[in-house]
């Protein structure tokens, strides 16, 4: 009986929360903010905020055309591998302290970025099946995207490893539990001076991996009919266009607990100040930390995604990969050294 | 209620396709300028995409030369149903000033169903905005018929 319940349990970490619907449903959702606060900065009306939902509901229900040239069972399965390494990462990110043992003490920084990888190959795999010369075009570059965030992303998390490792046995602590509970006690890590030019690099490398503007190179709707995509209609390409929304959600919680890790400190206090106790409580301040992580994460996706994206065209790939590997490392390594001698 | 949120969506994310047929680029201007903040079709959910295959309305700008009629009508076949077939402008409708000349192969509707017909040398933007809206709601209805 027991076996069930965990059993029934755990198909519902998978599958509703913090799975599969609430990736579909906050992700789509920043998706739409995105969209909007684009358009409000580019002084237009905009698309409702539920447009994402529409977009992925009609291309649900259109026909879906596979080309006689591309692998059929490749081109099919390729969108969803990526959905379901997405919808994986989503359940080894804490939710403040209200995290999952199972899943996140198992998995540490380093399954996060491996799985990171994997929606990227999903859409690279999915685009060489075709046999496009646009997908092509558009896969050599997501390739180069993919290595140039890759050296910024893991100079950031050593860094953040570091300044938590200290504290704890030495060296570097990689376990994103022990990351978040050190910032419940210390405060959150943006507050550490060292840091500040590793989040500065991380809020840059946000829009390089989910494939925003400007680093959008590889997926260039005027330039190469957004490359990998080109071949893709009905629901597989919704499925990547969900995928797209989940990686804005994934990466953006990732980068609050990170750097405001210890912002949830306060709220199971605040929900015992109100009167609740036993499992009422912890459900409201469940609740409450999800509340304060969507509304984090739309910050952050207003500041690094939505006003970059505003303001900037779109770089070419050799630019991306300069830049990442000048400007964004040099950040990431200047803080890295900072944090070595214990600032 | 999946279904129902099908077709709900239909008529709310019409993502275009514009397709060049000897246009004189005055029609394409004009279509570009909907997009833009004073008009801003994206409220709509209109979308400009790359690719054929993406589209659900189809934008024909142009009297459809010789040269250019074979890659339209197989652009055309290459989007996914339901679609919607637009035609802007007088070129495609008759030809406009280039009707009778020997390169010219339109009107449009010789060759394929066309839905929307938005006339004018060029025609406003408001015009091509009622024009485009009159499509996304065909295309709901497709949608329906299709399901049949």
């Amino acid at each position: 009986m027991d076996m069930i319940l965990n059993a029934l349990k755990y198909l519902a970490y998978v599958l509703i929360f913090p799975g599969f619907l609430f990736c579909f449903l906050s992700g789509l959702l920043l998706c739409g903010i995105d969209r909007k606060l684009v358009a409000r900065m580019q002084k237009r009306v905009g698309p409702p905020i539920l447009q994402p939902f529409y977009d992925f509901f009609k291309l649900c229900g259109k026909e879906t055309i596979v080309p006689a040239a591309a692998n059929k069972f490749m081109f099919l399965m390729a969108p969803l591998l990526g959905l379901a390494a997405l919808v994986v990462l989503q359940l080894f990110i804490p939710v403040f302290q209200f995290n999952i043992p199972a899943f996140t003490e198992v998995a540490d920084v380093i399954v996060i970025l491996y799985l990171l990888l994997i929606p990227a190959v999903s859409i690279i795999l999915g685009g060489a099946s075709t046999g496009s010369p646009y997908a092509g075009v558009g896969l050599s570059r997501e390739m180069v995207t993919v290595l140039a965030c890759e050296l910024p992303l893991v100079l950031v998390l050593l860094s953040v490893g570091k300044v938590v490792g200290a504290s704890y046995q030495g060296g570097i602590c990689f376990s994103m539990t022990k990351i978040v509970e050190y910032q419940m006690s210390h405060g959150s890590l943006i507050t550490h001076a060292g840091l500040i030019p590793a989040a500065i690099a991380f809020l840059l490398v946000i829009p390089g991996e989910t494939g925003n503007h400007p680093f959008d190179a590889a997926e260039a709707e005027t330039e190469i009919c957004e490359g990998m995509l080109a071949e893709y209609s009905g629901a597989p390409l919704g499925v990547f266009k969900l995928n797209h929304g989940i990686k804005m959600l994934t990466m953006t919680s990732l980068f609050v607990m990170l750097f405001f890790g210890g912002l949830g400190s306060g709220i199971e206090s605040l929900v015992a100040l109100v009167g609740l106790t036993g499992t009422a409580a912890h459900m409201v301040s469940v609740l409450l930390a999800v509340l304060l992580l969507f509304l984090l994460c739309v910050i952050v996706t207003a500041v690094g995604i939505s006003l970059v994206h505003a303001v900037t065209a779109r770089l070419k790939i050799e630019q991306i990969f300069k830049y990442y590997w000048t400007v964004v490392s040099g950040l990431a390594l200047l803080s890295l050294v900072l944090v070595w001698y214990g600032l | 209620m999946f279904k129902k949120l099908i077709a709900e969506s239909t008529g709310k994310s019409p993502w275009l396709f514009h397709i060049n047929a000897g246009s004189c680029n005055g029609c394409d201007i004009e279509l570009v300028s909907v997009l833009t903040p004073r008009y801003d079709a994206e409220r709509l959910g209109f979308k400009l995409t790359g690719s054929p295959r993406h589209a659900d309305i189809v934008v024909v700008t142009g009297p459809v030369t010789q040269q250019s009629l074979n890659r339209v009508l197989r652009s055309i076949e290459q989007v996914p149903d339901p679609k919607c077939i637009v035609t802007m402008g007088s070129c495609p409708q008759s030809g406009n000033v280039f009707r009778g000349s020997y390169s010219v192969a339109g009107p449009l509707s010789k060759y394929v169903h066309v839905d929307v017909d938005v006339a004018g040398c060029t025609p406003k933007p408001e015009a091509v905005i009622d024009g485009l809206y009159l499509a996304t709601q065909i295309l709901a209805e497709k949608r329906k018929e299709m399901k049949k």
